[in-house]
């Protein structure tokens, strides 16, 4: 068989790896317009924060390639910008083309530039690529200010690194609170507190209306209400986009991400999409759509591996999740965390600002577990993410969730042997 | 592969385990000495109450450890590629030298088997003492509770909790 991987990253090494795991005859070809060697996109705000050096960005061993049986064409003109599925076919920027029995389309996302940020000027930067951080790198010597756009993950973990690196930073950030897409407000509070102490300064509430620029060269921004911060760099860090370009005009059916099935199949059943491109059923929310996050591409990759070598595996479902550590205060968020007002959702919340601490359980009409933030206290995290994923009937021990000593033992207390079962056999789901 | 399992009619919460486990991974390997070590090693097996009432005769806990589970969500999660199965043992081995400490196999660990080694920010989990020919936890059991073996010989610790 022939198998086309697109794409370098999380979801195209695990897929690689599962094929590799059950099938070292087919000939595997992966293409990624990225002219690197295999690097974990997550690690890059570490990298830029100079907490670890480049050689730790290696997500797998050199020679992974040589190792795994495939050939790996890498470089700007290897981005594929189209596909024929009746010749089964994918063609690249450069004009060359690549012939597929199975392919999975693992390109990722890119970077929002919002259209009040004018491309081509000297000291805009995205923070999405090993390029990206390269680029702003080498605009660190001498500069002095720097402006964070957008108070999401990235924008938090881009402001945090800018900080390490001697800059004076501010966040400008349109809601009411940092991470308002991962955490509620109480929780938020806590983090720009953190951030304020580490230096960093937090503009709630603004927009940039105007880049301003000297000699095609950034000096500073405007925002909403005509205040101008300086600034020598600026770091967009508004979302991301699926990569979903190459299937336009195919048939293969997408809307913001590509739709996929529980097997991390396409409307056609030779194409498979995994990772920050994909549509995949979301087990918290109940519907399908993209967590562009690295666990979950990782799982998908696997998944559409395993099938692409006709192993009739079945992705059980993603929850939304991340874990981000601020001047050593740990904060994980899961699933719904924020519930719309008026739904049947009850909460559960233990609230010690004072000490750092939150915790907050999401809980729905029937006793499942929908979302969970957690500051502070990170222990035993995944044992509250099994209760979402297994959807666990949490009304018998409601009031042991929010605790310290919520563990596996509790879990035991109350599940009886197929708990016991589960964990010896190590089971997740 | 071998595991660890714990008899929990056998396990009186003693956590001698604990202990045996973090002299394990000191420096010195060495209960007494290790105490006094500067940087005072964590264990990697954690006892947890089932019933936390009770007489000492009465109390049902467990001692928790890494599963090494088939489909390790922890090496899914991990952005470094730090945490891998070692071909050979089939265990799932942690690279200190790639964690950065993001916690993202915290958050996806079921059982709640990997500790932060707050010091260090870096992860802990077992490793199943590859340096023992049997690992120090199960050594260290006085009541028996704790074994190390192959699953289809385990069925009498998988009684009810």
């Amino acid at each position: 068989m022939n198998i086309l991987i697109i794409g370098n990253s999380a979801a195209g090494t695990a897929a690689i790896e599962s094929i590799r795991a059950h099938d070292q005859k087919s000939k595997i070809v992966q293409l990624t317009d990225e002219a690197h060697p295999l690097y974990s996109r997550c690690l890059l705000s570490y990298y830029l924060g100079g907490s670890i050096d480049r050689e730790k960005l290696l997500y797998r061993a050199e020679g992974f390639h040589r190792e795994m049986d495939v050939t790996l064409h890498a470089g700007s003109g290897l981005r594929v910008v189209g596909m024929d599925t009746a010749k089964q076919q994918v063609a690249c920027a450069d004009g060359s083309t690549f012939d597929y029995d199975r392919v999975l389309i693992a390109t990722g996302a890119s970077a929002k530039l919002p259209d009040n940020i004018p491309g081509g000027i000297d000291g805009i930067f995205v923070l999405r690529n090993l390029d990206d951080v390269e680029a702003i790198k080498n605009r660190l010597q001498g500069a002095e200010r720097a402006v964070v756009y957008g108070g999401g993950l990235i924008g938090v973990k881009a402001a945090t690194a800018l900080n390490a690196c001697g800059l004076k930073t501010t966040i400008v950030i349109r809601s009411n609170r940092v991470l308002s897409q991962m955490i509620d407000y109480d929780a938020g509070q806590i983090l720009s507190e953190q951030l304020h102490q580490s230096g960093i300064d937090i503009l709630h509430g603004a927009d940039i209306s105007e880049v301003r620029t000297g000699d095609n060269r950034l000096v500073g921004v405007e925002t909403g209400e005509g205040k101008v911060i300086d600034c020598d760099l600026l770091v967009v860090a508004k979302g991301v986009t699926p990569n979903t370009g190459m299937v336009q005009a195919t048939g293969i059916e997408a809307d913001w991400g590509i739709k996929t099935n529980s097997y991390m199949q396409t409307n056609d059943e030779n194409v498979f999409a995994a990772g920050d491109v994909a549509e995949a059923y979301d087990i918290a929310i109940e519907a399908h759509t993209v967590n562009a996050l690295w666990t979950c591409a990782v799982q998908q990759g696997r998944i559409a591996g395993l099938n692409i070598v006709d192993k009739n595996a079945s992705y059980s479902g993603a929850v939304g999740m991340n874990s981000l550590n601020v001047c050593n205060v740990s904060l994980m968020s899961f699933g719904i965390t924020s519930p719309k007002e008026g739904s049947s959702f009850r909460t559960l919340v233990l609230n010690r600002p004072e000490r750092n601490i939150y915790k907050k359980i999401v809980i729905d009409s029937e006793n499942h577990v929908k979302g969970i933030i957690l500051v502070g206290k990170t222990n035993n995290a995944g044992v509250l993410l099994s209760l979402i994923q297994r959807k666990v009937d949490v009304s018998v021990f409601e009031d042991e969730l929010l605790s310290d000593r919520f563990n596996l033992g509790t879990l035991l207390k109350h599940g009886g042997v197929s708990e016991l079962e589960r964990y010896y056999k190590g089971r997740s789901l | 592969m071998k595991k660890i399992y714990c008899k929990i009619q056998n396990c009186l919460a003693c956590r001698a385990c604990e202990l045996a486990c973090a002299a394990a991974h000191s420096e010195s390997k060495d209960l007494v000495r290790a105490v006094k070590e500067k940087q005072l090693s964590r264990p990697r097996i954690h006892v947890e109450f089932i019933d936390e009432k009770g007489t000492l005769n009465r109390v049902r806990a467990i001692a928790v450890q890494c599963r090494h589970c088939e489909d390790a969500v922890c090496e899914q999660a991990c952005i470094a590629g730090g945490i891998r199965r070692d071909k050979e043992t089939g265990d799932i081995v942690v690279s200190l030298d790639k964690c950065v400490g993001c916690w993202s196999c915290i958050m996806v660990c079921p059982v709640g088997a990997i500790i932060k080694n707050e010091e260090k920010h870096q992860i802990l989990k077992c490793d199943h003492c590859p340096e023992l020919d049997t690992p120090a936890c199960i050594v260290a059991c006085p009541t028996g509770a704790l074994v190390f073996d192959e699953p289809e010989n385990t069925g009498k610790e998988r009684e009810q909790p």
